[in-house]
């Protein structure tokens, strides 16, 4: 293993990583709202299909990303209006929204499988610029990854150090207690999901506009719950979030590297590395009063009247 | 209260609306649609009139649109239109599971289909269980091994093509490392991944092949950690046996490694700068073939293995970097191929931990290479 080959580990963890990332944090946001949003795979599926749609009529990867975005935000409000308004039950509505994911996501990227777009541009950072190709590619990033950790960041910010974060987390609490103090945990909740769901929808423009510069059906291979399995790996914690999509990502990255250096273990078996590791460390962290899930997590607010 | 009713069926009407398009995705999307009238220099009114000597039902696991695999196969049964214009073509893409698959050709049959093409590898065994209860109509499939009364397989060889591939990548790799990400290691994989080695040892003795799996015929985040991962390891020439071409090259090309395309000869577009050759399944003339012999009768079940000398497999333009002398030395092994004096799997073939796989003098057989569960030396990679 040479030192390309390592550092190309730490680069496919930052490439692959950043998708899950945004898309954690969604999640989080939900989660701290109360919300559990099983649906994320399909509202990612929704997203990358309409984005790449976007650019490959468009042209225009950034207006891609936009799209993206907005449909993410959008098509989580159907999730809202059953669990905040209808008082649905979260679990089997996100599960609901996860299929019709897959439906309408297949129905709008039909045409544009095997299509070919401009990608969203890689931008080298200074100074790097002038190592030979075979570094400098791997070092070359594109805006989506600049702004993955400045943006998890930007969250933590928002749920931990403004009056509306507060008011969040209130909510995710005990939403009674939230609606006595005055806040509308119906607002809140809603105003939760619109941003998640932006959130969830960059993760997937990064995954089909820049990472793979293409769309394919059920493309994002389970990483809608995979960003659900890492909020509770990093416990509702957007900074924490980072070292874990980091962390999953490169081991995936990690067990390409083994598989392709002759080591005689079964590809299937290395396959599931970052599975088994995502375990391991769940246990090894266990659980602390400190760190426990928002006390409302899953539950319906039926309103304070 | 009024505005809480009409809530509760606007709740109502939402959730019939998400189960139905859930349910869109199973049931719907294998929808049989008609084929599109193609081929704009058949058909002319006077042949339309004429009364339909055959319906054919043919059905992919994926969208025919994909540049790859379900595209080529999709072209090549088109061709049958073209050629034979009084047959009429019921086409069914994006049927993946077992389940689904059966209802199509069932749906298929019932609106008169005589023969029927399935192109996907699980559709196998679906298909067999129908054809024994349908024994009027011909059962086609791609790629198996089953065989009855009414059922058979049909298939492009692509070891030889692989094998001239091969030649190809040993030629122009300057570091002695081809890269290939594949999805499952499974039979034909491993023998594709076998052929191409080979191929490339025959120019150039020292090359290695570096295998990665993704497991997914189409996760192409994975598939371009997968690239990438072969790229950082020195590799320099990349190719491909997942669905779409689409991810893998334009990764490749994006840190300026080679490319070589495989399923559909379509794959250039994505690897304009670092494309060196592909190949791709070009089985309109045997599928035609197969369906006259359904029209007059004379149908039987064989294994139609055919390759690269029978029309069954293309190879897709050389790349603009690919120097003279290589272009010459590829297509002279083509010409050497096409002719019989090389052939791919002669023995002896010694695997990865120095094992005869294949005795001094002995050819591997096709019926073998569906289940080759090993590499041939200079593979790094497990293959089970």
């Amino acid at each position: 293993m040479s030192l390309l080959s390592i550092l190309g580990v730490f680069s496919s963890a930052i490439f692959s990583g950043t998708s899950l990332l945004y898309t954690t944090l969604g999640e989080t946001i939900h989660q701290r709202s109360g919300i559990v949003n099983l649906g994320l795979e399909g509202i990612m599926l929704i997203s990358a299909s309409a984005g790449f749609a976007t650019t490959s009529v468009t042209g225009n990867p950034y207006l891609g990303v936009i799209v993206a975005m907005v449909t993410g935000g959008i098509v989580n409000m159907i999730l809202g209006f059953l669990v905040i308004t209808r008082r649905a039950n979260q679990l089997a509505s996100g599960l609901a929204l996860m299929f019709f994911g897959f439906g309408v996501s297949a129905f709008i990227g039909k045409p544009y499988v095997g299509a070919k777009i401009i990608p969203l541009p890689r931008i080298t950072l200074p100074g790097l610029d002038n190592l030979p190709l075979l570094y400098s590619s791997l070092l070359k990033f594109d805006i989506l990854i600049y702004m993955a950790v400045p943006l998890a960041f930007l969250v933590w910010w928002l749920l931990f150090r403004t009056r509306w974060g507060l008011g969040l987390r209130a909510v995710g609490e005990s939403a009674d207690t939230a609606f006595a103090s005055g806040r509308n945990p119906f607002l809140i909740r809603y105003q939760a999901l619109f941003l998640g769901g932006m959130l969830a929808g960059l993760g997937a423009a990064h995954l089909s506009i820049a990472y793979t510069m293409s769309w394919s059906e059920y493309m994002t291979a389970g990483r809608g719950f995979i960003a659900v399995a890492l909020v509770i790996f990093s416990k509702w914690h957007p900074i924490r979030a980072i070292v874990g999509a980091l962390l999953f990502s490169g081991a995936v990255a990690f067990q390409l590297l083994l598989q392709s250096s002759g080591v005689q273990i079964s590809p299937f078996l290395l396959d599931t590395i970052p599975y088994i590791l995502t375990l391991i460390v769940l246990i090894a962290w266990g659980g602390t009063r400190k760190h426990a899930a928002p006390a409302s997590l899953g539950r319906i607010y039926q309103g304070s009247e | 209260m009024k505005a809480k009713s009409i809530f509760t069926i606007l709740a109502t009407l939402m959730a019939t609306m998400l189960i139905l398009v859930a349910c869109a995705q199973t049931e719907a999307t294998p929808e049989v649609t008609k084929a599109p009238e193609v081929e704009p220099t058949t058909a002319p009114t006077e042949e339309e009139e004429e009364e339909t000597c055959l319906i054919i039902g043919a059905l992919h696991g994926g969208p025919i649109t994909d540049a790859g695999y379900n595209q080529a196969m999709h072209e090549s049964i088109m061709e049958i239109k073209a050629n034979i214009p009084c047959v009429e073509i019921i086409e069914a893409e994006n049927v993946p599971e077992e389940a689904g698959a059966t209802t199509t050709m069932e749906n298929m049959i019932q609106q008169g289909a005589e023969m029927i093409i399935a192109t996907a590898f699980n559709h196998q065994y679906p298909a067999l269980t129908l054809a024994g209860q349908n024994p009027d109509v011909i059962f086609e499939h791609a790629g198996g091994w089953e065989m009855s009364e009414n059922f058979a397989n049909f298939f492009g060889e692509p070891p030889d093509t692989w094998y001239i591939m091969g030649v190809a990548a040993g030629l122009m790799t300057e570091t002695d490392k081809l890269g290939f990400v594949a999805a499952f290691p499974l039979g034909w994989t491993n023998t594709f991944i076998n052929a191409y080695s080979l191929g490339a040892q025959s120019v150039n003795p020292d090359v290695e092949t570096i295998v990665a799996f993704t497991f997914g015929w189409g996760d192409s985040a994975k598939e371009a950690d997968a690239t990438n991962s072969l790229i950082n390891q020195g590799v320099d020439v990349i190719t491909m046996h997942v669905d779409s071409p689409a991810t893998v090259l334009g990764t490749a090309e994006s840190r300026g490694a080679y490319t070589i395309g495989f399923q559909s000869v379509e794959a250039q577009q994505f690897a304009p700068e670092y494309w060196i050759s592909g190949i791709g399944y070009t089985l309109g003339g045997k599928l035609t073939w197969l369906a006259s012999t359904v029209i007059d009768g004379s149908w039987t079940p064989i294994f139609l293995r055919c390759g690269i000398a029978d029309g069954c497999m293309e190879m897709a333009p050389f790349g603009k970097n690919v120097p003279q002398d290589v272009q010459d030395q590829v297509l002279q092994v083509k010409a050497d191929v096409e002719a019989g004096d090389i052939v791919v799997f002669t023995g002896p073939v010694v695997d990865q931990d120095g094992n005869v796989v294949v005795a001094d003098g002995e050819v591997l057989s096709v019926d073998l290479m569906s289940s080759v569960d090993w590499f041939v030396k200079g593979v790094t990679g497990s293959p089970k």
